[in-house]
């Protein structure tokens, strides 16, 4: 015997899952529900199996139970809230021949996969119910915690019944756009696997295989779309790599290194028929197909030296055409840098080492040295094989980065400090928040031009590409933060020259300028403001105390006698009004909102609410808003509260 | 996993058994769980070595002179899953048997 009825279950579930759940969920025409009769049915089969045995086709009393619950569920639902028409449409839906399983786990799919949904719980629940895997196999597959998994599953079920999704098949261009989704997810599971970001391993073929399974079903669900064959003819031309994709020691081959006589010819067969597939079907060739075409090309080299590089970088110049990205150009470059040489690919790569979107990204520095290696550059390919493993999460792929820096070029003999050391040093001794600004200066400089570039190499063209890079499009504030953090370590390691290439920006004043007194003026009798407002303004601006102080001030907390609280004071007609708007009150915010607040909104500190009528403390966020609408009439956008603070500091007098 | 499932005996096909066959593969076709399948002909030669002599021994053998066989080729997540096929298809084939290994 093959195990007990609980292990020949588990085999059924996760080969069944998908035909239940659908089956189910097309009856009572939610996924959640679907989900719960399928969990009914395993623990019917519990129950019955051990005493009448396995049944033949395991799968399909499954289904038939799990259907059954669904309609049972339905009647339940009519007994509460008579709706006969969902209930008979169902109940035909049992008993007809249906619009066969097949059409079901499409829709399964396509609400799994829904875009309202994250992408994290859109992976989790397809996992979880259209390839049968247990929370805990999710966990593990994906590198996290099982109750993570159940709580993206229970949150993505609870957002899919609050967006009212259907259990349907939609039409046209919502059909195109869903499906998309569909294959994005499928993509996602099978890269997850296929060349892990993160981990001790770059491969996790238990999501390879879950991806490919979803794929194959997938194009066998919708035959007639071309990118469905195209994603599969992707997947499987790539997976048939894996075999020859990690040496002995498990780090990553790279594909010119690969054994070739190790590439699976199966999956390469079936990648080739998909690709065929997709193409008898006509029509402009989607970007799948594109990438499946250009897997293609490497399947039929019989050797590094036999690829037909031009057809490849012109492949990824149609894919940078139908979804242009600086991945795209990256891998563009890498083939163009094949097909005619070193220097052309190092060309075409230039414009993307400005690109801030590719800064952390580890295989720009991986292909810039190997180009910079083919070309003859040993030294420089090192620091940029280094940069590459600083870069990347996964433990395997720095390893094999690492040795390839190793193997170009000895770490440069005698050509003094490295930008790494001279960051080091820099930093010695430093502490605190100037530290901590400086460290983060100095490591994005390091990453983007290379730990161990010799300081004798920098140049300033190269340091101002990545301060740019990095902050070219920060406040001011940050750019010149940055600037002056390059500019003194520059100096300091004797090489004033490499800030040359950085200017500090002007800082906008506007913020901070402080309203003209006429135009302050004219706030104090701007129609329809109430005294609150009116207090508040005039506390702020003679005052000149930070916004947040003045809003916390309590009833308590006035003196006014001598016209203070603490640091804050006001002129004698501040005094007037503000005696007028705390009239009665002897504790609780001065500042109080209009209205007491919902009881579940109630603030957590009693110091916030006033105890005589159980309104509550007046927001920062509010009284900005009030006072952005009450000076429209000053300034079409409005002014902010900031603007209110007295240039000459506290009205003489007012202490 | 990939396991090959090697077969033979099975009751004397008819239309009903091809067509439930038929049904059986498409569906594992479906699920992306079945990778390649096909019969095998009745008049195998066998290959043996002993020591550094090979010796060609031209079927049929009598064994399995009357039986059908075929192989399925089967991509899956444990050994339980393969199992499961196996029986899914003796159910639907009849007396004989299937062996299963895992392909390395």
């Amino acid at each position: 015997m093959g195990g007990g009825v609980r292990a020949r279950l588990d085999a059924v579930w996760k080969l069944e899952s998908a035909t239940i759940v659908a089956a189910a969920a097309a009856v009572a025409g939610d996924v959640g529900t679907g989900e719960d009769c399928a969990q009914e049915a395993l623990l019917a089969a519990l129950d019955t199996w051990p005493d009448t045995g396995v049944p033949d086709n395991p799968g399909a009393w499954l289904t038939t139970v799990a259907k059954r619950r669904a309609l049972d569920h339905l009647r339940r639902l009519r007994r509460a809230r008579p709706d006969g028409d969902a209930v008979d449409r169902a109940g035909a839906a049992v008993a007809g021949p249906g619009e066969g399983a097949g059409d079901e786990v499409l829709r399964l799919m396509l609400v799994t996969c829904h875009p309202v949904l994250p992408a994290r719980e859109r992976v989790a629940l397809t996992l979880r119910l259209v390839a049968g895997l247990s929370a805990a196999e999710i966990a593990r597959a994906l590198l996290t915690a099982e109750t993570e998994i159940v709580r993206r599953i229970a949150a993505a079920r609870a957002a899919l019944a609050r967006a009212g999704v259907a259990f349907d098949r939609p039409e046209g261009a919502e059909f195109t756009e869903r499906l998309g989704s569909v294959l994005g997810v499928v993509y996602l599971v099978f890269n997850e696997g296929y060349s892990a970001t993160s981990g001790g391993r770059v491969l996790r073929p238990e999501l390879v295989r879950e991806a490919l399974r979803l794929g194959r079903t997938l194009a066998a669900l919708a035959p007639d779309e071309s990118e469905v064959h195209g994603l599969v003819a992707l997947m499987e031309l790539q997976a048939s790599r894996s075999p020859a994709r990690i040496g002995p020691d498990g780090a990553p081959v790279p594909l010119h290194e690969q054994v070739r006589g190790r590439w699976d010819p199966l999956l390469i067969r079936r990648g080739f028929t998909a690709m065929l597939r997709a193409r008898d079907l006509g029509g402009p060739p989607g970007p799948y197909l594109v990438q499946a075409a250009i897997a293609a090309c490497h399947a039929r080299a019989a050797s590094d030296a036999d690829t037909d590089w031009p057809a490849i970088a012109a492949l990824y110049a149609v894919l940078d055409a139908l979804t242009p990205s600086p991945v795209v150009r990256l891998n563009r470059a890498a083939a163009l840098g094949r097909a005619e040489g070193p220097e052309a690919g190092l060309a075409l790569l230039a414009p993307l080492t400005a690109d801030p979107s590719l800064r952390d990204y580890h295989l720009l520095p991986a292909v810039q040295a190997d180009l910079l290696e083919r070309a003859g550059r040993p030294a420089d390919a090192r620091i940029h094989y280094e940069r590459a493993a600083a870069l990347t999460a996964n433990d395997a792929e720095r390893g094999f980065l690492l040795r390839r820096a190793d193997a170009v070029a000895a770490p440069g003999p005698s050509r003094g400090r490295s930008l790494g050391e001279a960051g080091a040093a820099f930093l010695a001794g430093r502490s605190g928040a100037t530290a901590r600004s400086y460290a983060q200066t100095l490591a994005r400089l390091c990453r983007a031009l290379g730990d161990s570039l010799p300081l004798a190499d920098a140049d300033a063209s190269a340091v101002a590409g990545a301060v740019v890079t990095a902050w070219g499009s920060a406040s001011p504030r940050t750019w010149n933060r940055h600037v002056s953090t390059v500019r003194s370590f520059a100096a300091w390691a004797g090489r004033p020259d490499l800030g040359d290439g950085l200017a500090l920006r002007p800082v906008a004043r506007a913020r901070a300028a402080p309203l003209p007194a006429q135009e302050v003026a004219r706030l104090w009798s701007l129609p329809g403001v109430g005294v609150r407002e009116v207090v508040l303004w005039r506390v702020l601006h003679e005052s000149a105390a930070p916004i947040g102080v003045v809003l916390d001030l309590n009833v308590e907390d006035l003196d006014l006698a001598s016209r203070r609280a603490g640091a804050v004071t006001w002129s004698a007609t501040t005094a007037d009004l503000l005696s007028g708007l705390v009239a009665g009150r002897t504790r609780g915010p001065v500042f109080l909102t209009d209205r007491r607040p919902a009881p579940s909104r109630a603030p957590a500190s009693p110091r916030d609410v006033c105890p005589e009528t159980g309104r509550v403390r007046l927001s920062y966020e509010r009284a900005e808003y009030l006072f952005k609408s009450a000076t429209r009439r000053l300034s079409p956008s409005g002014l902010t509260l900031g603007r209110l603070r007295d240039p000459s500091g506290p009205v003489p007098g007012a202490k | 996993m990939r396991y090959l499932m090697l077969s033979e005996g099975g009751d004397a096909p008819d239309e009903k058994l091809f067509a439930e066959m038929g049904a059986f593969i498409e569906e594992m076709t479906a699920k992306g769980v079945l990778l390649a399948t096909g019969g095998l002909a009745p008049d195998p030669t066998v290959v043996t070595s002993t020591g550094r002599e090979v010796t060609v021994t031209d079927g049929p053998f009598a064994e399995s002179k009357e039986a059908a066989a075929g192989f399925a080729l089967v991509e899956v997540a444990s050994r339980e899953e393969a199992l499961e096929l196996a029986r899914r298809f003796r159910a639907i084939v009849g007396d004989g048997r299937s062996v299963v290994h895992q392909v390395y």
